[in-house]
């Protein structure tokens, strides 16, 4: 009922817009209808431990991505769409959902307006983590866009105004967004491996507002762009099951079972992050932190506090028109995480991208990862972890 | 003899690599823009998906398919070649910030687009015959 809801209030905004147009501009040609669509599969084979929940030491090609999009402009300054994906990573995802669904009124280049369920234009990279022909890695810096658990910050029911000002020609532009609406956490988000090791499942997930706004400056030297975002997002609490199975005694082997409440404060999550583009070469970088408290309150009251502070480098240079190349390095810390190889996640990448045109393109990519914060389930990896893990990515890709 | 040679090597080379620095490309738009010049950055701008105005006037764009117009308009104007700037506007598609503007055949269709769409912006070749619209100077 809740999706329903949902669903509904998403494609409100797409059906009042059609409403709105006059009854001159009704010939499909007037409304300028497009379809586009992408599709990709990818195979992951990891050294040591398993990665994102696939079989990855034996090789895994449970990676799968397709999606469509709709889109018309039925007027000059209205634009409506509607986005739908098939995502499979491990054992997540396996299911189609709705991407974004939003009318959006540009009156100028100063101000515009989108509604409905609308991508988070928080960080570099958030609006478009999701869409891999956009970009030449694989995988994005893992502390700051977890392929994992990506649902939850990519996309809201709400809305964005944004627009661009002009600074004078020795100042450059500022593009500015703010942003709010309420989100969701499913049940089957990544987000929640880390306390079902624990015991813990929420069975129903979370959700919660989320607002907040992001500036880039378009600086007057040519491709060099500085930007600074702060995204809060106040989360309901989510109900929890807490399971507890008695290691030894008399009562060994028996499972004990309550229910609870997760319980958080309201979290900032600043971001500060520059891109340099010139001629073949590419260069930018990100940090962000995130960090609060929080009180899962199952058996037994458990306060926990968490301080995140997820950074990455990277740099891609055109080789020739088909073929770019590129490195970064990215890292996360959890600071409130006992010292330890789950504490941190660090990362060394090389990167290729082949676009044998512009509907098909192939990728390889290089992982040399240390530490475990990010990306392992401790299901898929029985015999513990190992600190240091290989992973290597083949994607194929096509879009139209 | 030689002298005369070198001499004539010269202004050869010359006169190729000044037809080569010079476009061949004319930047078009419908007479309802009330822009007559565009300065290199602001064509950029409108033909990234950054801005949609030009001059006061709401502009849109329209691409060429395919072509030595369309190579020539990407590379000098844009720094881009055609599967790189597709994969920009995919981008802005994908995220729902934009519209993919229109892919026309040839310089014909765009000349006609433009001719007869309030706002249309586009490029052709120099040579083409372009009745019904208006040049716009690029700075």
């Amino acid at each position: 009922m809740k999706r329903l809801l949902a669903g509904a209030i998403a494609l409100a905004p797409i059906a009042l817009a059609l409403g709105a147009i006059p009854a001159s501009a009704q010939s499909l040609e007037d409304l300028n209808i497009q379809i586009h669509g992408y599709a990709t599969q990818g195979f992951l084979y990891t050294t040591n431990n398993n990665i994102l929940t696939t079989s990855s030491s034996n090789g895994s090609p449970e990676w799968t991505e397709a999606v469509l999009n709709v889109g018309a402009q039925p007027l000059p300054k209205l634009r409506i769409g509607v986005q739908a994906r098939y995502f499979l990573l491990g054992n997540f995802g396996n299911a189609i959902t709705l991407d974004w669904a939003a009318a959006d009124y540009k009156a100028n280049d100063k101000f515009g307006v989108r509604f409905g369920k609308v991508k988070v234009p928080s960080g570099l990279l958030n609006e478009t983590q999701d869409i891999d022909p956009s970009y030449m890695w694989s995988l994005l810096p893992q502390g700051n866009y977890p392929i994992s658990s990506r649902n939850s910050a990519l996309a809201d029911y709400g809305g964005v105004v944004y627009g661009t000002l002009a600074l004078g020609p020795k100042l450059g532009k500022l593009e500015y967004r703010a942003w709010g609406g309420e989100f969701a956490i499913p049940s089957n988000d990544g987000y929640w491996v880390s306390f079902r090791e624990e015991g813990i499942s929420f069975p129903n997930g979370d959700s919660g507002t989320t607002a907040g706004g992001a500036l880039h400056w378009k600086t007057p030297l040519p491709g060099l762009m500085l930007g600074a975002s702060l995204n809060r997002d106040n989360r309901s609490g989510g109900a929890l099951v807490d399971t507890y199975v008695v290691p030894a005694g008399p009562s060994q082997g028996v499972t004990i079972t309550t229910t609870g409440t997760l319980t958080l404060n309201p979290s900032d999550t600043p971001d500060f992050f520059g891109r340099y583009e010139k001629n073949r070469f590419m260069v930018a970088g990100e940090y962000e932190r995130s960090a609060g408290n929080l009180l899962l309150s199952g058996l037994s009251p458990i306060p926990d506090y968490y301080d995140i502070r997820p950074w990455y480098g990277m740099a891609s240079y055109k080789l020739t028109d088909k073929l770019t190349a590129g490195v970064y390095h990215a890292e996360d810390f959890d600071h409130a995480t006992p010292l330890g190889p789950s504490r941190y996640f660090k990362d060394w990448v090389i990167s290729g991208r082949y676009d044998f045109n512009q509907y098909l393109y192939a990728k390889a990519e290089q992982h040399f990862i240390d530490g475990t914060s990010v990306g392992y389930d401790a299901d898929l990896n029985p015999g513990g972890l190992q600190p240091n893990t290989k992973l290597t990515i083949l994607k194929m890709g096509m879009s139209f | 003899m030689k002298k005369l040679l070198y001499a004539f090597l010269l202004v050869t080379s010359a006169s190729l690599f000044a037809a080569r620095a010079q476009a061949q490309v004319i930047v078009i738009a419908n007479p309802s823009v009330k822009a007559t010049e565009v300065s290199k950055n602001d064509l950029k701008d409108v033909f990234t998906g950054a801005s949609t105005s030009l001059g006061g006037s709401n502009v849109v764009p329209v691409l060429l398919k395919s072509g030595t117009a369309n190579e020539e308009f990407l590379q000098v104007y844009i720094g881009k070649n055609d599967t790189a700037y597709r994969a920009g506007w995919r981008s802005l598609v994908f995220s729902g910030q934009a519209t993919m503007p229109k892919s026309l055949d040839g310089d014909a269709a765009v000349v006609d687009f433009v001719a007869h769409n309030s706002g249309a912006i586009g490029y052709i070749g120099k040579a083409s015959p372009h009745e019904g619209v208006k040049v716009l100077t690029v700075k």
